[in-house]
């Protein structure tokens, strides 16, 4: 053993961690990186989790990444300062993200760890994981509680915390499959100080901060936790990647509180079976991804029509077609602004915070039924399946408006009810079936105020403005853009959703070479808000940042400008976020004076 | 007395078989006392996809093949209504065929009418799943209640025909109860002829085989129901009556859902659930 030959003498003071862990897909790395997760997390930092794996249930490269701050953590990052490796082609994808001096752990059960490629001074700590779990302990699966307990070691984390966390991730597990664990816990601490790390040394060394009580949760979990708090009880969804964990959430919370979860037979039932519901006057929801959103664009458009409110949340992967199911991307920008048949007001939000995916779900709820229109969640497979921590709103202080929704016991009131009638604010008193007296018609065809078909130029001319003038009636409740950095550069970088964070972290590089620019994030995609359109023009260089390759935000964006010849679109399609190094070499290219 | 819209006259065709199936359902509803507020009409596209505009009822004209996952989120989410959805077999057994097969399955709490013309009239004349094979080059038709019989967890399928609309206003009535008493899926098949493009009333006389007039067909007895069907199938026949009547599983009662506890009735103030949103918040605490 190299008994720390190549420790640095003094650990050093952890303001921010990277870790990743991979090996292949059932291995296991996302239980790990969990908790490490918990256990830094109980020392006060901000945790951020996210992985990259294949369409497969177990086999192929998987990795889990963690990121650890001493502030809020906005994005994954690029570099690694620790990975833990489980095989040859872990090494070989992630080891030259390893910084110089940074700390691989690899397992060494089949052959040694291949030095090509590493940075200098990587110290490489071998340990046959596999050997050892299954010779002493007989399972292999229990590499990752060795794993874990090398890690901590090394991290410098307090033994008892260590236990106490691996406790209660599996708290759920039986008794003897937890003492094995524990077990193999020790194991893991004696393997470390083979490596030297013992009596208290290690490489890094944890700060307390104090421990504000932090919510961890995936977009897609916040989303859902949003969409139940503003009294969303049904939902109807049909599995698909990146979205189906919305769906498993609300099966777990939803039927306690009267809600049903159905799994439909496909998009075309779910989102005919949330019109269905919404019809009843219950607060709906669907989910999916681009394909399924393909499939589903008829019932929104239906919805539109009808006037039913309906959330869908699309849960955008690389396209087109099946495309890259586990894969991000922006591409159905178009397809949600722009894609169902006719036009019909709606809004696309697009949140990039975990914080604000669970505003976007309670507000996407409230909207959609205020105006009685669909409202699209936008989010990407960043955003939807990313883990970091923030604080929920306090429950207590949470509302809803339920708009012009009529529930009184008898009925309307009044000489007449008209299900479409024509307002100056565009939206109609509704009542829902059941309601005494308040009997209607609803339907997708053109229509009088009755509800009764009508195809007449004058009646369709009114139909239509009426239901335009929706839109600007909720104008004042739709999210506006984050902004920072320097509001007065001539230099402005637009983004949204996944690019949102690694903005941010191109805010503290170039802050580092004393550079800054305008920095513009929207929270709601559709309608293009007029900040946006004056953030452009206030620009003499306007940078979008967005994973596509067709510029679908730049032409939005550029559609609905005079000019937009200053204008540059920087897009990515190749499944993989952008790191901040990527884009200041992007931003190069196109001649940023940055 | 709050004035609503007024049912219209229908835009049907002069002899159209949808007739029969209005004034039967028309029938029915009177008959269950069903208060005109506490009954929704989910109709298809197509000519039979117009029946909600004339009747005294909650109506929504679903999207085409799309009235059953509507019918059922509708039912799903507020059981205390009485849901009917409507449609032609174009709209049921071709767009939205899938949907059907679930259903079956399923065993929603709901009514289902398909008007089984043989054609898209409104597109003027195309072939539908169920046009005969001398009108398709010897392609057979779909039989949806072979269909339905065939899929273990159906509970009510009936045929009924235009031309006998008492015994389609009794066969609606029995659905109708089945839906109200919670018992799952009424599906009632309508042979309504279309006058103008497949008028197939000279046919049909000799083609229908009533069984409810055979005191010892048992129609709780999948077996025999199927055997039945199909052997009169095989002698070119179409069975009508009451073919299946029975129980099992229902989707409301898998869903915990009932006239007392639904989506659509929950409180849902923000303020009345603080403690349960609490605890949920608390299991993501790290």
């Amino acid at each position: 053993m190299n008994d720390g030959m190549m420790m640095a003498s003094q650990p050093q003071i952890m303001e921010s961690l990277c870790v990743a862990v991979a090996g292949q897909g059932g291995d296991g790395s996302l239980t790990l990186v969990t908790l490490i997760a918990r256990a830094l997390a109980d020392y006060g930092y901000h945790i951020y989790e996210s992985r990259n794996v294949a369409s497969r249930i177990k086999g192929g490269h998987a990795a889990a990444f963690l990121r650890a701050g001493v502030d809020p953590v906005p994005a994954q990052g690029h570099d690694l300062d620790l990975l833990i490796a489980f095989d040859v082609e872990a090494i070989e994808i992630l080891g030259p993200r390893v910084v110089e001096n940074g700390v691989i752990i690899f397992d060494s059960s089949s052959e040694p760890c291949p030095m090509g490629g590493l940075k200098t001074g990587v110290e490489i700590i071998d340990v046959p994981f596999g050997r050892y779990a299954v010779r002493e302990l007989r399972r292999d699966l229990y590499k990752n509680s060795l794993g874990y307990a090398v890690t901590c070691a090394i991290l410098g984390l307090k033994g008892d915390l260590v236990q106490a966390k691996m406790r209660e991730v599996y708290g759920r597990l039986p008794a003897n499959v937890i003492a094995a664990n524990l077990a193999a816990m020790e194991t893991g601490f004696q393997i470390a100080g083979d490596f030297g790390y013992r009596g208290g040394r290690s490489r890094w060394q944890p700060r307390t901060l104090s421990p504000t009580p932090k919510h961890h949760m995936t977009g897609n979990e916040a989303l859902a936790f949003g969409f139940l708090a503003a009294g969303g009880r049904f939902f109807a969804g049909y599995p698909i990647t990146p979205a189906t964990d919305i769906m498993e959430w609300l099966e777990k919370y939803l039927p306690d509180l009267g809600g049903v979860v159905i799994q439909a037979e496909d998009e075309l039932a779910s989102i005919n079976m949330a019109l269905g519901a919404a019809m009843t006057g219950t607060r709906t929801m669907t989910a999916s991804s681009g394909p399924g959103i393909a499939l589903m664009t008829e019932g929104i458009s239906q919805a539109g029509s009808a006037e039913l409110p309906v959330v869908i949340v699309n849960c955008q992967r690389a396209g087109p077609s099946t495309g890259m199911p586990t894969k991000p991307e922006q591409s159905d920008i178009g397809l949600m602004t722009q894609g169902a048949n006719g036009d019909f007001p709606h809004v696309v939000l697009c949140p990039a915070t975990p914080g604000e995916c669970f505003e976007a779900g309670r507000l996407a709820t409230d909207i959609a039924e205020i105006a009685q229109i669909p409202v699209f969640v936008a989010l990407d497979q960043v955003v939807a399946q990313d883990r970091a921590s923030f604080t929920l709103p306090h429950m207590g202080s949470l509302t809803i408006n339920r708009g012009k929704r009529l529930a009184g016991p008898k009925g309307p009131g009044g000489p007449e009810y008209r299900r479409y009638q024509l307002t100056d604010d565009g939206i109609s008193p509704w009542t829902i079936p059941g309601t005494p007296e308040g009997m209607s018609l609803v339907t997708g065809n053109e229509r009088n105020e009755w509800g009764h078909v009508d195809t007449g130029p004058e009646n369709r001319r009114r139909m239509m403005d009426k239901r335009a003038r929706k839109l600007e009636t909720i104008s004042a409740m739709l999210p506006i853009a984050v902004n920072w950095g320097d509001a007065s550069s001539d230099i402005g970088i637009i983004g949204v959703g996944m690019e949102r964070g690694v903005m941010r972290d191109l805010t503290s590089l170039l802050a580092r070479q004393n550079k800054s620019a305008a920095f513009h994030s929207p929270r709601t995609l559709w309608p293009v808000l007029p900040e946006t359109l004056e953030f452009i023009a206030g620009k003499s260089r306007v940078f979008v940042i967005e994973h596509n390759r067709e510029g679908q935000l730049f032409r939005l964006l550029g559609g609905a400008l005079a000019s937009r010849s200053h204008m540059t679109n920087i897009t990515r399609y190749d499944g993989r976020a952008f790191s901040p190094e990527d884009l200041v070499r992007r931003l190069h290219e196109e001649g940023a004076d940055l | 007395m709050t004035l609503t819209f007024k049912p219209k006259a229908p835009i049907w065709c002069a002899g159209c078989g949808h007739f029969g199936v209005h004034t039967a359902l028309t029938h029915a509803l009177k008959a269950a006392h069903v208060p005109a507020h506490e009954a929704l009409i989910i109709a298809g596209i197509g000519c039979s996809g117009s029946i909600q505009n004339n009747l005294n009822a909650y109506g929504y004209h679903a999207l085409h093949g799309r009235v059953l996952p509507t019918a059922t989120g509708a039912a799903l989410a507020n059981p205390n209504l009485l849901v009917i959805g409507a449609g032609g077999d174009g709209d049921g057994y071709a767009i939205g065929g899938g949907h059907l097969l679930h259903s079956f399955k399923r065993n929603p709490s709901l009514v289902y009418i398909v008007m089984n013309n043989g054609v898209y009239g409104l597109t003027k004349g195309q072939n539908s799943p169920t046009a005969g094979a001398a009108l398709t080059n010897g392609e057979a038709p779909l039989d949806a209640v072979q269909l339905g019989l065939s899929v273990s967890g159906s509970t009510f399928i009936a045929r009924g025909f235009v031309g006998w609309w008492d015994q389609l206003a009794t066969l609606i009535g029995e659905g109708i109860q089945h839906a109200r008493a919670h018992c799952g899926f009424a599906f009632i098949e309508a042979i309504s002829p279309c006058v103008t493009y497949n008028d197939t009333y000279p046919e049909w006389d000799g083609k229908l085989a009533d069984i409810s007039r055979d005191e010892a067909y048992d129609p709780t007895d999948r077996v025999q129901a199927m055997s039945r069907v199909m052997r009169l199938s095989e002698q070119g026949k179409l069975a009508v009556g009451k073919i299946l009547h029975t129980t099992g599983s229902t989707l409301d009662q898998r869903h915990n859902v009932s006239a007392q506890r639904a989506p659509a009735l929950q409180d849902v103030l923000p303020a009345n659930n603080v403690s349960t949103y609490e605890a949920i918040a608390r299991d993501h605490l790290v």
